[in-house]
């Protein structure tokens, strides 16, 4: 069977793609709380995460391939502004 | 102008304002550029590169920003013509084009712009090949940050991998107005206040902030930059570490580089500062725009601490820190009145970059290298990661502050530091110095290994007093003894007490004034071979019993009148001592046997016994006989007291080498006149002097000019300025040397020369097998300029403290670095230069020095307390006005009286240990640790307790004299003492430079040891006034000098008093003796005598019965000088050699002839003048006798201080001398006059020295700038006495000619 060149991302992509769940767990382990404290909506600066922490978050979720910009997840600090930024990130390499 | 009138304006951000002023402070600087480069290699679209760039300039609006310098405030609008278009360099054909490109980016980056009217960016494209260019951005940091950089270049890539792929390019970059706003939402929001209020309450005590060099943290123009690779194994285990205890990894990195930071400043807390992006979760998150912030982060590192704790305490700060770090570091500064000089907020930057900064272009490779990131005002660690697993550490330097070696040292240090404590269970395992400093620091710089024979100093003397036995070995006040002699005296006396039992390993105390028999001693105990124990007999009885006890001596070599100090102890005193040998054989001592005990002073209160071996102390007189090549020829001084370790090597090294030793008169060692003379008499070339002493030297006149060979300076530390001044004002080599008692008397040395600059001196280089270690509190070696404990090892090590094997084993540890070795803990603060020499920083315990004399303050605590009187007591070291001073604080018993205290602590303590001023308090203060709170301790009050005022002129005088010496502003009584007032013998000898100068006598140190009250000093001073010179007689002596020189003979002016050459007769060096003519008619009954001839003829006499071969050197001012060049004519008409005529500034009698006697009225102006008034300026003063005796004696002329008749006598020689010069009429002189000539007078006048032509063969001119009047004050003096002792020199050197004129 021949590679066609669409098949090398899937081949290096993460077995395992990101969910918003492992995204929810990350930030509480950095936290130090509870993961069902994270709310979607809530700033996770008021909730004690400060940028290098982030960028550390940023970092982990990257090392299996996805080219993520810091800068934007520093514009939007809540959960469901990250999911948004890798759910959109894992769909182009789909 | 390109901004239209109607442009918008806008605030600047904060924290663009705080950049803006510092850039108008400094505008040439151009370390306000940001700046970076790109290499791209591959086939670079530059179509599409130059769309990718036109976009972003025009989404990053900032780029386009213009300063505008409103007097209400800086204001900034965007300029669309300040929006920079790509340059594009093609350098293809360029020889070498990549360093055509880079020299370019330099010169680019160098140049400075302005804000208001230059654009604040610029891109640059160069084209160094078809497939490579280079891709430069420099932006002015009022406009961007090290963050917005990253967001500029990101962009660019991502807009032009839009265009090679066809895909969506990302949403625009927001414009700086976003970012504006927000600045100004949050200035007026209460989120401000609050983060404003913690950072206040966090900093509210103010902290030291220290960094790693000392110096002015401003900007230079450039910066040093060395960067460096943490080592990859390391950074995964710091990594994995961060993780365990859930730290992220880059603050993990910042706590380590803070500890780092921790050990350099050895205090317990750091102030670093951080970085802070300033944008997380703000609308401005993705602005291009100059957001950052500088976040103050304090770090404490404490000992023993496990390494998972410190990091998660730096990490739980650093959270904290950022939540609060939109609060500007420049507002925290000026609410917490930081503001100007150097008080600073923060140390070392510490800047992490935890992402990969590179752009990926699609289809190319890039590499990105930071120009700059803006101003570097101290030191900043810069870690940056690259590719996911590797950390490089850049660190960028302040030039001013630290050398290109420092900087890669740092770089080097901290990158090993940091793979070391990722490896470690707590930073107390981890040395700071790298395994290569280690190595330098304990063996490289302590390869002194050098062959010395092993033998004893009885030997080697032996050896060479046989060698050359006439040749002279002693001199002491005029006797001589030569080596054979000296040999024969010391090996009787040796002989003798090997007769008493006395040998190897027994006590002999010496307790002999300076004198022959002091040496002699010596000599024989050492011969004998004793060891020698010199005591002071100043010291208490108390002090005195206890050495003894201690020290259990066999004998005692003492002054049969001092017998009884030594009650127990057999005394031999110089009377008894044998003359001549018998040639009994002695046994003499080993090297390992004891040469001398030195007892020091110790913290218990118990004072310690060193005990030196001959070994130790051979090794140390062979190095410095051999390192500064003494000869047979040297001439060396002996003053030290005999107590002090320093004299071991003045008595000895004269024996070992076979040259001359001067022994000083008893007590002239703190006398610099004395010193002086007693230099420049004996041809002394080697002299040694504690600084403090030093500097008393030197500010003594007969001193200037002073030549030696060599001059050792040690006992405390040698300031920069007091070298410098050596330099200025005598002739020989100074060296510095270093040691303690504990190591045979000095370690270490170095050459304080000419042309060395250092700031602190060092005490140099280990001398011949001999180890300086500058150790850390775990015992490890401290990298170079880190200050630690410093530990002497090597054969100079004392044997132990008498007795004492406690404290032997507390100061003389083993040599953690060289098995089976001693060290000694000096209890000294050092540090290691980077050349390798060693500079003294302070004591680390309580022992202090005053006057290069070693005192324990606990030994004086002991003796407070021992007194019965005090339940508590703190003794301090304390610099008040500049004198450093003992000061005891105690806390009485009830109902004790402390009139007595200072007597009783005298009888245990030597005198220069008991403290200058007891006061009592009702508790001590302390700190909140419970120790003694030194800040809080009031000043003591110098107050003296007299009662009577100052009456007589000299008590008044004196009493001024005293205030002033010891900065005392309450008045001072006839009875108060001048040392119970605070005074030391140093500021004694300052004192009596004074009473010199004011009197014009000096009853010199002893007298005022003698009679410190100012009503019993003015005694003495009246009491010598009125001895064989009244200080009115005809002739009196200003200085007396060197016999072998011809005398000066100065004659009065006007008022016929010749005080006022005195400041001139004691600055002339080589000193001369120069006397002073006065006029008899000063004596109530004198006569005016009747002609100018013959008063010369008088004088004549005079001199000639004082000193009747010539030459004559003859000076005089005004009619001084007149009356010179008429008794240089009657010399001549006698037959008799004259020498320099001098005037100072004189005019001949023509001159004056027609110009009307002045009078009485003339007479009392003149005598306002001469006692440096001018009259014309004392209108209201009544031309009466009556009214001008009274103004000068109300005045500080000595003058007012003469009794009325002798007044009443200057009025009649004023008067008569004017009439004497009216009716003279001058005489060729048939020789030279030399004319100084006051250069600030005279305008409008026609006085010049060509009116003396006439009466002369020659006329030498020489114009000093001052007036007549001040000719002989200071600066004028300053002037003239270099030029007199030069010309008074060559006169003296002339061959003698036949007399030419008859």
């Amino acid at each position: 069977m021949a590679i066609e060149p669409g098949d090398i991302t899937r081949i290096v992509a993460p077995a395992a793609p990101i969910t918003r769940e492992r995204m929810r767990a990350d930030i509480a382990r950095m936290l130090h709380e509870d993961p069902d404290e994270i709310g979607g909506d809530d700033s996770l600066m008021d909730l004690g995460l400060d940028s290098m922490r982030a960028m550390n978050l940023v970092l982990t979720w990257s090392e299996g391939g996805l080219e993520l910009e810091f800068s934007d997840f520093a514009e939007t600090p809540t959960l469901n502004g990250w999911w948004a930024l890798i759910s959109a990130k894992q769909a182009a390499r789909a | 102008m390109t901004g239209t009138p109607e442009a918008e304006t806008f605030p600047l951000a904060e924290a663009q304002a705080g950049l803006w002023y510092a850039q108008r402070l400094d505008p040439a600087n151009p370390l306000f550029h940001a700046g970076q480069y790109i290499e791209l290699t591959g086939p670079l679209d530059r179509a599409a590169f130059a769309a990718a760039l036109a976009q972003l300039v025009e989404e990053a609006d900032a780029l386009s920003l213009r300063m505008i310098d409103d007097p209400a405030g800086p204001r900034q609008c965007l300029d669309p013509a300040h929006r920079p278009a790509l340059e594009l360099i093609d350098l293809a054909d360029a020889p070498d084009p990549l360093a055509a490109a880079l020299a370019d980016i330099a010169r680019d980056m160098a140049t400075p712009l302005d804000p208001t009217r230059d654009p604040l960016a610029a891109q640059r494209l160069f084209v160094l090949g078809p497939s490579r260019h280079i891709w430069q951005q420099r932006v002015h940091h009022l406009a961007i940050d090290g963050y917005g950089i990253i967001l500029l270049t990101q962009r660019v890539a991502e807009l032009y991998n839009a265009a090679r792929t066809g895909n969506a390019p990302g949403n625009p970059l927001p414009s700086v107005r976003v970012a504006l706003n927000e600045d100004a939402a949050y200035r007026a929001s209460e989120k401000r206040a609050a983060d404003g209020a913690y950072w206040q309450a966090l900093f509210a005590d103010r902290p030291e902030v220290a960094s790693l060099a000392a110096g002015n943290p401003a900007s230079a123009f450039t910066f040093h930059r060395r960067a460096v690779e943490i080592d990859r194994a390391a950074f995964a285990r710091l990594r994995a570490l961060g993780d365990r205890v859930n730290v992220p990894w880059p603050d993990v990195v910042t706590a380590l580089a803070a500890a780092y930071v921790q050990r350099h400043t050895a205090t317990p807390e750091v102030v670093v500062g951080v970085p802070f992006m300033a944008r997380m979760g703000s609308a401005a998150a993705r602005v291009p725009a100059m957001l950052m912030n500088v976040l103050p982060l304090r770090v404490a590192v404490p000992a023993g601490a496990p390494l998972a704790d410190y990091l998660t305490g730096v990490a739980r700060s650093l959270t904290r820190a950022r939540r609060h770090g939109r609060y500007r570091s420049e507002q925290l500064r000026r609410d917490l009145k930081l503001i100007g000089g150097q008080r600073r907020l923060h140390g070392p930057l510490i800047n992490l970059l935890p992402f990969d900064e590179k752009p990926r272009f699609a289809g190319l490779e890039s590499r990105l290298e930071v120009l700059s990131t803006g101003p570097v005002e101290d030191i900043t660690f810069t870690f940056r990661l690259h590719g996911t697993d590797g950390l490089r550490l850049e660190v960028d330097a302040n030039p001013d502050l630290y050398d290109a070696g420092s900087v890669e040292a740092h770089a080097a240090r901290l990158a090993q530091f940091i793979a070391a404590a990722s490896d470690a269970d707590t930073l107390d395992t981890v040395p700071t110095a790298t395994p290569e400093e280690a190595h330098w620091a304990l063996v490289t710089l302590n390869a002194t290994d050098h062959p010395v024979p092993d033998t004893t100093l009885a030997a080697l003397i032996e050896a060479r007093m046989r060698e050359t036995p006439d040749a002279p070995a002693l001199r002491f006040e005029g006797q001589t003894l030569d080596y054979a002699t000296l040999d024969a005296r010391s090996r009787a006396l040796a002989e003798a007490l090997a007769e008493r039992g006395i040998g190897r390993e027994d006590i002999v105390v010496v307790a002999l004034p300076r004198s022959l028999e002091l040496v002699i001693a010596l000599l024989a105990i050492i011969r004998a071979g004793a060891a020698y124990l010199p005591v002071d007999l100043a010291q208490p009885d108390a002090r005195l019993a206890r050495i003894l006890a201690s020290a259990s001596p066999k004998l005692v070599l003492a002054r049969e009148g001092d017998a009884p100090r030594f009650a127990g102890v057999p005394v031999l005193s110089p009377a008894a001592w044998p003359r001549d040998p018998t040639g009994t054989p002695l046994a003499g001592p080993k090297p390992g046997d004891a040469a001398y005990v030195i007892y020091t002073s110790g913290s218990t209160g118990e004072p310690k016994g060193v005990v030196i071996e001959h070994r130790a102390i051979v090794n140390r007189l062979e190095w410095m006989r051999e390192h500064y090549a003494f000869t047979p020829a040297d001439i060396i001084l002996q003053k030290t007291p005999a107590t002090f370790d320093v004299s071991v090597w003045e008595f000895f090294l004269p024996f070992l080498t076979g040259c001359t030793l001067v022994v000083a008169p008893p007590e002239a060692h703190r006398d610099p006149v004395a010193l002086a003379r007693l230099i420049r008499a004996e041809a002394i070339t080697t002299a040694h002097f504690v600084p403090s002493m030093l500097a008393a030297f030197l500010a003594e006149p007969s001193a200037q000019g002073l030549s030696l060979a060599r001059v050792f300076c040690s006992g405390e530390e040698l300031p920069a300025d007091l070298r410098d001044r050596f330099h200025r004002t005598l002739k020989a080599e100074l060296h510095n040397l270093y040691g303690p008692t504990e190591a045979a008397v000095d370690v270490s040395y170095w050459p304080a020369a000419r042309d060395d600059r250092s700031l602190s001196v060092p005490i140099g280089f280990p001398v011949w097998n001999t180890r300086l270690y500058v150790l850390d509190e775990q015992g490890r070696p401290q990298p170079p300029n880190v200050a630690g404990h410093l530990y002497l090892g090597g054969v100079q090590l004392a044997r132990f403290y008498l007795g004492r094997p406690d404290l032997t084993a507390e100061r003389f540890v083993a040599d953690p670095h060289q098995p089976g070795e001693r060290i000694y803990a000096t209890g000294d603060l050092a540090l290691i230069r980077p050349d390798g020499a060693v500079v003294y920083l302070g004591r680390s315990d309580h022992q202090i020095k005053i006057r290069g004399l070693r005192i324990e303050l606990g030994e004086i605590e002991a003796a407070v307390m021992a007194s019965g009187l005090v339940r508590q007591a703190g003794i301090v070291a304390r610099e008040d006005r500049g004198t450093k001073r003992i000061v005891a604080y105690v806390v009485p018993e009830p109902g004790a009286d402390l009139a007595i205290l200072k007597a009783r602590v005298a009888a245990k303590v030597p005198d220069y240990m008991v403290p200058a001023a007891f006061v009592a308090l009702d508790a001590l203060p302390v700190n909140a640790n419970g120790k003694l709170d030194r800040g809080a301790l009031p000043a003591p009050d110098f107050a003296g307790t007299g009662q009577r005022v100052p009456e007589t002129p000299t008590e008044q005088r004196l009493a001024a004299l005293f205030a002033d010496q010891l900065q005392l502003a309450t008045p001072i009584a006839a009875e108060d003492d001048f040392f119970t007032l605070g005074g030391d013998s140093l500021a004694a000898v300052a004192l009596l430079l004074r009473v010199r100068e004011a009197f014009g006598r000096d009853p010199g140190l002893g007298a005022l040891f003698a009679q410190p009250s100012v009503e019993g000093f003015a005694r003495l001073i009246d009491a010598e006034g009125q001895g064989e010179d009244s200080g009115l007689d005809p002739l009196i002596t200003l200085v007396a000098g060197d016999p072998a020189l011809p005398p000066l003979f100065a004659i009065h002016p006007a008022g016929g008093i010749s005080w006022c050459y005195g400041r001139l007769a004691r600055a002339l060096a080589p000193r001369r003796t120069v006397y002073g003519l006065q006029a008899p008619a000063l004596a109530p009954d004198g006569a005016v005598p009747s002609s100018l001839e013959a008063l010369a003829a008088d004088y004549v006499a005079r001199i000639r019965a004082i000193s009747p071969e010539g030459p004559y050197h003859l000076l005089g001012w005004s009619v001084g000088g007149i009356i010179a060049q008429a008794m240089a004519v009657r010399l001549r008409d006698l037959g008799c050699e004259v020498g320099l005529v001098v005037m100072l500034d004189s005019y001949p009698c023509d001159v004056w002839r027609g110009e009307p006697d002045p009078g009485e009225d003339g007479a009392l102006k003149a005598l306002i003048a001469i006692a440096g008034h001018d009259p014309d300026r004392l209108p209201a003063l009544a031309l009466t006798r009556a009214s001008v005796l009274a103004f000068l004696r109300a005045s500080d002329s000595p003058l007012g201080r003469l009794p009325d008749a002798a007044l009443d006598g200057v009025v009649r020689v004023v008067a008569g001398n004017n009439r004497l010069v009216r009716s003279h009429h001058h005489r060729r002189y048939d020789g030279t006059i030399t004319h100084i000539r006051a250069g600030l007078d005279h305008q409008g006048r026609h006085l010049s020295p060509d009116q003396w032509r006439a009466y002369a063969r020659e006329v030498a001119v020489i114009e000093v700038p001052a007036l007549h009047a001040h000719l002989t004050g200071p600066e004028a003096t300053a002037h003239i006495a270099p030029t007199l002792a030069r010309l008074l020199a060559a006169e003296d050197f002339k061959e003698p000619t036949c007399a030419t004129a008859v």
